[in-house]
């Protein structure tokens, strides 16, 4: 094979490898948030059921819990975004 | 024998009759109208498809027209070659027959709604009959819910999720009649996407009307507002849940009765098949559709 | 580069072969839960057991929604005639990637469908009268927690359908990355639905309990249910939207 070829072949499997990583990290990242934020809210459920009467701060703290545990997903998703755009 | 047969006799000579008819005429179709050679009123001929063109038949009949390079593709549309002509036109070569029947199915099933609907009207009395009685029986079920999640004073409501409900569960049910050239019409992408694209408009617009321009496009900026895209792309994809749901429910039903029936040669199965997938899932799905954008809705508009 | 045909039905069985294999094994854990808890409950409530059993066979069928999501695939896989006119390297990929997604796809919505299933039929067996609030509760929740499946049945077809079957300037560089390109988008819907699927159903599963003992505040309750699960769902769209883009835009 000349060098240019090589070249080529070598950016293609470069880039294959990227959408690759993007793939799997958005796909993995997506597993801990998921069923970390809907343990929140089961629990949260439980709570509203138990007193009713606090519903509005319920629903406020899980929010806050969530916002916070999603944000590992939302790192996936920019790393994820930087590896298809950006290579 | 006594008047009501029970259901166990009425399977058993239903098997024995399947069991004949396989017997003797296994790998042969029915065919009825009038054969072109021998002028025949009915008359049975041998199978030639494979499974692969039948269900290229069934579900694609515009891409088996184009594979088989079929002289008049009109007679797969059941209809004339004046009306087949016009959808050429409209849609072009690659979907005429689909939307062919789409578009009868829906003409069918709304005349029925209608003409069902002024039939009750016009005999409804204070001792319901047995029809008004069902139809009663299902507009109190989902007034009920729509009082439950929406509120007493939202009761207006009722009137769409009834008719959406029986619109999806007589559509899902058409797939009971044996007649060819008839299917469901929720087996088209089509009328599942414009359902939900119904129901989930009317949710935006209730919102606005409710919450004022403003806090409707704030809402779209929580927490923050560079994530307003993924706020979007999340209220497509209700669209997209919603009506895949239902769409994917109703296709994979057909194709497996499609294939599990030709597997076996259209003896006894096809019918347990269209008893869980048509009958079962089928009233499910209908009333999954109504009750998610029924709660949809009353995430919106109730406080 | 087109492909021969019999290199062409191994991406094609494959993909078949996964797909319904890997649903069927969690829909089946999924079903055979809510069962056990059945049996269970009509223990604890014989007199209780026809409605136990009508909800039981009713969870059953949406559970299995998914794994009939994913026969379907098979099929389209099996029969659908993507032998015929020759594939090249990447849709042959792209056809194994629909496999994929739709069998691991399916496996946390199944499992968690399964779990709100258990729930909902454990609150019956403590409280009966209230049997049609939960079975409707139950429906919503399995329905929110199929999102999941939903989305990877939209990207299957996309990848069975709008994926071109030989490239216009076909060169091996762009072939490996769009192969690469394709897979992934299977494996990522097919991984990312699993944690918002779970999730959502252990959501579903402790509201439907939750009904079952305060069955007055159903309303708050649904509404919680709700909102939370809409959280947690919002990690598998951006694996849809990861999907999206490595199919339309690699």
């Amino acid at each position: 094979m000349d060098p240019n070829t090589t070249q080529i072949l070598a950016k293609g499997i470069a880039q294959g490898a990227a959408f690759l990583g993007a793939g799997i990290c958005m796909g993995i990242g997506a597993l801990g948030p998921g069923v970390g934020e809907g343990y929140t809210a089961g629990k949260a459920c439980e709570g509203v059921a138990r007193s009713p009467e606090q519903a509005g701060l319920i629903t406020r703290t899980m929010l806050i819990g969530q916002a916070v545990s999603e944000s590992t997903g939302i790192y996936s998703l920019v790393i994820a975004l930087l590896l298809i755009f950006t290579t | 024998m006594s008047k009501k047969m029970s259901l166990k006799t009425i399977l058993l000579i239903f098997f024995v009759v399947e069991l004949i008819i396989a017997f003797f005429f296994l790998g042969k179709t029915l065919h009825f109208g009038s054969q072109k050679d021998t002028g025949k009123k009915i008359w049975f001929e041998e199978k030639t498809e494979t499974m692969n063109q039948e269900i290229d038949f069934d579900i694609q009949p515009d891409l088996y027209v184009k594979k088989n390079n079929v002289d008049e593709p009109w007679e797969f549309t059941y209809g004339s070659k004046w009306l087949y002509g016009k959808f050429v036109k409209m849609f072009g070569d690659g979907s005429a027959i689909l939307n062919f029947r789409l578009w009868r199915m829906l003409l069918y099933l709304d005349i029925f709604i209608i003409l069902v609907a002024a039939f009750i009207r016009a005999k409804s009395s204070k001792l319901p009959s047995k029809i008004q009685l069902i139809f009663e029986m299902i507009y109190g079920f989902i007034d009920d819910l729509v009082i439950e999640t929406l509120g007493e004073n939202r009761k207006h409501f009722t009137q769409f999720f009834f008719t959406i409900f029986l619109f999806i569960w007589l559509s899902n049910w058409t797939a009971l009649l044996p007649i060819p050239g008839i299917s469901e019409p929720t087996r088209n992408l089509n009328v599942p996407l414009g359902l939900g694209f119904m129901s989930i408009a009317l949710v935006h617009f209730m919102s606005l009307r409710k919450r004022g321009i403003v806090d409707y496009v704030k809402g779209f900026c929580e927490p923050i507002f560079i994530m307003a895209p993924l706020n979007i792309v999340g209220e497509v994809s209700k669209v997209i849940s919603i009506s895949f749901r239902l769409f994917g429910n109703i296709f994979g039903g057909a194709i497996i009765t499609l294939v599990v029936s030709s597997l076996t040669h259209y003896v006894i199965v096809p019918v347990g098949l269209n008893m869980f997938f048509t009958m079962f899932a089928g009233t499910i799905q209908a009333f999954v559709f109504t009750m998610l954008s029924l709660t949809y809705l009353s995430m919106e508009i109730v406080d | 580069m087109v492909l021969e045909a019999d290199i062409l039905k191994v991406f094609l069985y494959t993909g078949a072969a996964l797909s319904t294999g890997i649903a069927s094994l969690s829909a089946g854990f999924g079903e055979g839960y809510a069962a056990a808890h059945t049996a269970r409950s009509i223990m604890r409530q014989p007199n209780a057991s026809s409605v136990l059993t009508r909800t039981m066979l009713i969870s059953q069928a949406v559970v299995e929604s998914g794994a009939i999501f994913a026969l379907v695939i098979s099929m389209l896989l099996l029969f659908g005639g993507f032998t015929q006119g020759g594939a090249d390297w990447a849709k042959a990929f792209s056809l194994l990637g629909a496999g994929l997604a739709i069998g691991l796809g399916c496996t946390g919505p199944n499992f968690g469908s399964g779990y709100s299933a258990a729930r909902a039929i454990e609150g019956i067996g403590r409280n009966p009268s209230k049997s049609g609030r939960i079975t409707a509760n139950m429906l919503i929740g399995q329905a929110i927690t199929e999102s999941g499946t939903i989305f990877a049945l939209v990207v299957s077809l996309l990848l069975l359908y709008t994926v071109p079957a030989q490239m216009s300037e076909p060169s091996l560089a762009k072939m490996i990355m769009k192969a690469c390109a394709y897979i992934t988008a299977g494996i990522v819907i097919g991984i990312g639905t699993f944690g918002p699927g779970t999730g959502i159903g252990y959501v579903a599963g402790k509201a439907n309990i939750s009904i079952s003992k305060h069955s007055k505040d159903q309303g708050v309750i649904t509404r919680t249910m709700f909102l939370g699960a809409a959280v947690s769902e919002s990690t598998a769209i951006y694996a849809l939207v990861i999907s999206f883009l490595l199919i339309f835009v690699s």
